[in-house]
């Protein structure tokens, strides 16, 4: 009988020993659990038990939430053609171009171009607030676009996660059904509960949240939908809310990155063959690039149409081209319900990070737009907006 | 000689020694003197909070730094300009060096433990290859 303690105390190691290495090394925390995953997998054959499952599970969910919560609906109202337009290109044209070239040039069964498509589609919007707060894009309304543009690409990329694969039957219609109804009831609900049952030890407005989504998502896995659509919607549906009771978020994260989310990347790196990496590299390089190429096919020409400057819209453009958490949640889906195997999952998760670090570092290098970041001081002298 | 020294601050004990170094100078020669304190953001993030949090966590170690520097300056009759800036230390250093015409730049010797410097890298010898300026390094 395993000791369940003791693999508890191996997983959480390696999840210290990641985020030890993310702060020395000043990299996020879910690439070096990715990194560690993958070493402790091909060299230890790190044991993926039920539990280990269900912990990975909650914690996609709870990120997929956090993420929803991230979005500033304003932006995306006053923007709204700029932002939607952008931000559906960014998913449509690297989806349906991957989905192409796996199925008619690759010959991949189509349930597998589809995972291929929907987990090279992604967009990175914690890569793109990075890079734009260092420069001092995010002060800006392009910048706000962009990010917001980010959201609408991953919104895509998380429905036709949802629904590509579910059944279509009663059951998809109730999970339909409950969650529009739970997306308009839940910012006149929890508002009103976070104010009235106040600050408590035991924590309840946290518990409201789990209970939603873990219902919803229970609904979504029985009509074969996926438990992330419905968090990444009711973060979005709730992004006001928490922006006024951001303590909340915080203990939500908090929970979620102690001892969840750490499962899921350890879970993701630890699938990924180190043979196959070797093997596969051109397969690799070439799903990367196709990524690139068709945002770049996608985005550009709308830049130009939307009046960003040469530099601004291949900054744009390739910040767009990034991609992490969500291609690797998508990546996980495939192999999780046996649409994909673990070679055709290398080939995808190695070719999110790529994308998560090669376009990052162009834009950085040649094509960062000419604008300086404020320093505190500045910022002190400037007018609130 | 040198009108406009900048000298970069990370909060480390060699640091403080640079800076020490600085002001003297800078007195010596009635110089402008500024510092430059950067809050380092996670390369390739997977969330918002992860660089927000690193921008928080950042100032609220280098505010104390920043206000004892000044405090310092202030004992030698100088003012000292500083700024907090988020991102890569040699990137924003060397980029603000250059964007703000700095004839100097000080760095104290070394910033993180030895093992780090011969493993990774020091981001002194990185701000001596790259910064458009001259570089005193201070030990």
């Amino acid at each position: 009988m395993e000791n369940v303690w003791l693999i508890t105390a191996l997983w959480i190691g390696l999840a210290l020993a990641a985020a030890v290495l993310s702060v020395r090394l000043a990299v996020s925390v879910a690439l070096t659990e990715i990194v560690v995953g993958a070493i402790a997998g091909n060299l230890i054959h790190l044991q993926i038990s039920e539990w280990v499952n269900w912990l990975a599970g909650f914690g996609a969910i709870l990120l997929t939430f956090l993420a929803g919560v991230e979005i500033d609906i304003a932006i995306v109202k006053r923007n709204f053609w700029s932002t939607m337009s952008v931000g559906l290109m960014g998913f449509f044209a690297p989806y349906l171009g991957i989905l192409l070239f796996a199925r008619f040039v690759y010959g991949w069964p189509l349930d597998q171009a589809q995972i291929a498509g929907i987990a090279l589609s992604t967009t990175s919007v914690a890569v793109v607030y990075a890079v734009m707060v260092e420069t001092g894009f995010n002060r800006t309304e392009i910048g706000k676009i962009i990010l917001a543009a980010c959201f609408i690409n991953d919104l895509g990329t998380v429905l036709a996660l949802g629904l590509v694969f579910a059944n279509y039957n009663l059951w998809l219609l109730f999970f339909a059904v409950v969650t529009l109804i739970v997306l308009f009831l839940l910012p006149r609900l929890v508002p009103w509960f976070f104010e009235t049952i106040g600050t408590r030890v035991s924590e309840p407005e946290i518990k409201l949240i789990f209970l939603v989504l873990l219902g919803v998502g229970g609904i979504a896995s029985i009509a074969k939908s996926e438990a992330v659509l419905p968090a990444y919607l009711i973060g979005m549906v709730l992004a006001p809310t928490f922006a006024r009771y951001q303590v909340i978020a915080h203990r939500m994260r908090a929970i979620a990155f102690a001892s969840m989310t750490p499962f899921y990347f350890l879970k993701a790196g630890s699938l990924v063959q180190a043979h196959t990496i070797i093997t596969a590299a051109g397969l690799i390089g070439v799903y990367f690039g196709l990524k690139m190429l068709t945002k770049f096919v996608g985005i550009l020409p709308l830049t130009k149409a939307f009046r960003f400057d040469a530099r601004e819209g291949m900054y744009t453009t390739l910040l767009m081209c990034t991609g992490l958490t969500f291609g690797t949640i998508s990546a996980l889906f495939g192999l999780t319900n046996h649409i994909i195997d673990e070679t055709q999952y290398t080939v995808l998760v190695t070719a999110v990070i790529l994308s998560a670090v090669i376009p990052t570092l162009i834009a950085e290098r040649w094509f960062q737009p000419a604008y300086r970041p404020l320093d505190s001081e500045q910022q002190q002298q400037q007018p609130a907006k | 000689m040198y009108r406009k020294i900048l000298v970069a601050h990370d909060g480390s004990p060699g640091a403080f020694v640079a800076l020490t170094a600085a002001l003297d100078l800078a007195a010596k020669l009635a110089a402008e003197i500024h510092m430059i304190s950067v809050t380092e953001l996670p390369a390739f993030p997977g969330t918002m909070d992860e660089v927000i949090e690193e921008q928080d966590e950042g100032r609220r170690r280098l505010q104390p730094v920043i206000d004892r520097a000044k405090q310092l300056a202030a004992l030698k009759g100088l003012t000292l300009e500083t700024h907090l800036l988020p991102g890569h230390p040699v990137k924003v250093i060397t980029d603000f060096v250059r964007d703000r015409g700095f004839d100097l730049l000080v760095v104290g010797f070394m910033g993180h433990s030895a093992l780090y410097n011969s493993l990774i890298g020091s981001t002194t010898d990185r701000l001596v290859d790259h910064a458009a300026s001259a570089v005193l390094v201070v030990k």
